[in-house]
């Protein structure tokens, strides 16, 4: 009786302090996002004078306003949605064939393939980016969107074959056989049987290269001169004045370029969660 | 003993005479060749087209003497062995040691404790663990401006909270712009766009360790320390090494947070690799030199990428 009154009042305890260090996490991540919000709202006199600090008010949309009538965001939007949505499907169709072939059929070569796309996966764009601009300015694709979808397959496809691969893995082989005792061929099994299955895995894969195409910075910033063929994350990094004014309507283009991979990320966040623990680091 | 497998081969041999030349194909290229060449043909023209080649050109690169617009000119290692006696690259080498273990430091024991955090009894688990990852999955560069705005001198909410609000400092703090503080401020935004990378991924490892371990342990008289001591972290550990390392790898050749926050500045307090790499090719022009900044520390990098494809492929072998 009194052990259990005891043991009731650990595990009480215990789940205070989780709940106190969760509480203390969440605040650590959401307070730079609750802040770029609120700030996006704030008109100028507000943030000079400090004034209404923690909630806008009034909230003022000028910020957007400005953002949209006066400024090249709605071409950036517009260039990182083509550049973000093309290396997608490109990475995602040269990954999905790659990675079924790679995990399930019989190659000269195959093993060494597999080793080469997860070394390619983890060679880091800061030791790639002169030459493969040197190689974009030689292909007459320097300052343009295509240079740019012409690259990023670079990082998209050895992440989203290697992530693939493990997928496919983790389908049964058996489900393939006897798709083809039944006298499917081997291209039939893969696209009736295997890609149904594996659905749910391009989806995530899919939205892990579109997240990775929508936030590239280094590329964009190098292969990118004109004003107007600039990507989100370099548009809204010469945003940067030093002044006050500045800091709104850059806030409001943070919250504006935020949206979409937060969207994508609630919408699917179970199968990223799953994703990103199976398939880039199981272990 | 015959598996099912090798008795379908079997009777697909027993269909398909073996003749001429595509059976020879078939036994020197593999069964599957023709499809799986033809699937593999694309990774295989990126690879070569978008990776192989450029680093082979950088290779040759580091070894000239290059501006933009000449011709390159070859110089053997002369670039290596002039950084190597450069003041200011030896220190951006060292900050970018500090930059990446500090940082992968502090990620671990915070991603530990995420993952700690939500394997506990709580309710709402994935609601939380959801909200935890959001700095991993918002862009890098929306993140650093963000903290850039925070850690503004004069209107940004650090100094107000620890001035106005809490009334720790009695005047703020230049975060960015003083040596003293500017190293520790752009770790900690680092820091904070990883760790739930760290914590989702522990995450996954302790709920595949079988909760009868753990009851054995308690049966035994163990104590919760001891529990973790001697059934989480074992049973974590291949994960933890994969996380460690990839984001070893990721931390040291991080541009974006560095060159936002800034510039490797004040007086190149905060100067890593990939931004001082970015400056002597687009601010200098001397490509040559850049390159073999950035190749620099290409052994250890091979090393390290070398350790960690092992590790990640044994992870999926299981």
């Amino acid at each position: 009786m009194v052990r259990g009154r005891s043991t009731a009042r650990i595990e009480r305890t215990q789940s205070a302090v989780s709940y106190a260090i969760l509480l203390a996490f969440a605040l650590f991540v959401i307070f730079p996002f609750y802040w770029m919000i609120i700030t996006s709202f704030k008109g100028e006199v507000q943030m000079r004078s400090l004034v209404s600090m923690f909630w806008p008010s009034p909230f003022v949309s000028e910020n957007y306003d400005h953002l949209l009538a006066k400024t090249e965001f709605a071409s950036w939007y517009q260039n990182s949605i083509i550049v973000a949505v093309s290396s997608t499907f490109l990475a995602t169709a040269v990954g999905t064939l790659g990675a079924y072939a790679l995990a399930r059929l019989k190659f000269l070569g195959r093993a060494f393939m597999a080793s080469t796309v997860l070394i390619t996966y983890l060679v880091p764009p800061s030791i790639l980016f002169i030459p493969l601009y040197a190689q974009i300015r030689n292909l007459g694709l320097a300052d343009s969107l295509t240079g740019l979808i012409v690259a990023y397959p670079s990082f998209t496809v050895p992440f989203v074959t290697w992530l693939l691969m493990g997928y496919f893995e983790s389908i049964p082989v058996e489900l393939e056989e006897s798709a083809m005792i039944d006298g499917a061929t081997r291209f039939g099994a893969f696209r009736r049987v295997i890609l149904p299955l594996a659905a749910p895995g391009l989806l995530a894969s899919a939205l892990y290269a579109f997240t990775q195409a929508w936030n590239e910075f280094l590329y964009a910033l190098v292969f990118i001169t004109n004003v107007k063929l600039r990507t989100l994350p370099v548009g809204l990094s010469t945003f940067i004045t030093g002044d006050v004014y500045g800091w709104g309507y850059l806030m409001a283009g943070a919250v504006l370029t935020t949206l979409p991979v937060i969207a994508a990320y609630i919408y699917l966040q179970k199968y990223m969660v799953e994703g990103l623990t199976a398939g880039s680091v199981k272990g | 003993m015959a598996t099912p497998a090798a008795q379908l081969r079997a009777k697909a041999a027993l269909i398909q005479p073996r003749s001429g030349l595509e059976a020879t194909l078939k036994r020197v290229l593999g069964p599957d060749y023709r499809m799986g060449f033809l699937f593999v043909a694309p990774i295989v023209l990126l690879v070569l087209a978008l990776v192989a080649y450029p680093f082979c050109y950088a290779v040759y690169l580091s070894l000239t003497r290059k501006y933009v617009g000449m011709p390159p000119v070859f110089v053997g290692l002369e670039n290596y062995i002039r950084l190597t006696y450069d003041g200011f690259f030896q220190r951006a080498v060292i900050n970018s040691f500090v930059f990446t273990f500090a940082s992968v430091a502090i990620k671990t024991v915070l991603g530990m404790g995420m993952a700690l955090v939500l394997t506990s009894k709580i309710r709402f688990r994935s609601f939380w663990t959801g909200v935890l990852l959001i700095p991993w999955v918002a862009p890098t560069v929306v993140s650093a401006l963000n903290f850039l705005w925070i850690y503004d001198y004069s209107l940004g909410v650090l100094n107000y909270l620890l001035v106005n609000v809490f009334g720790i400092l009695k005047q703020g703090v230049g975060w960015l712009s003083e040596p003293g503080t500017a190293m520790a401020s752009v770790i900690g935004v680092n820091v904070w766009r990883g760790f739930p990378f760290f914590g989702i991924s522990f995450l996954a490892g302790m709920k595949a360790i079988p909760g009868e371990l753990y009851e054995a342990a308690a049966v035994d008289g163990a104590t919760v320390l001891q529990r973790f001591r001697y059934v989480t972290l074992p049973g974590i550990r291949n994960i933890v090494m994969i996380v460690l390392l990839l984001s070893t790898i990721w931390t040291f050749n991080d541009f974006a947070i560095i060159y936002i926050l800034t510039k490797g500045g004040p007086g190149g307090a905060t100067q890593v690799l990939p931004v001082l790499t970015y400056e002597i090719a687009f601010g200098a022009q001397r490509l040559g030199e850049a390159i073999a900044v950035a190749l620099y520390m290409l052994p250890a990098l091979a090393f390290v990428i070398i350790v960690l494809s092992n590790y990640m492929r044994r992870g999926r072998a299981r």
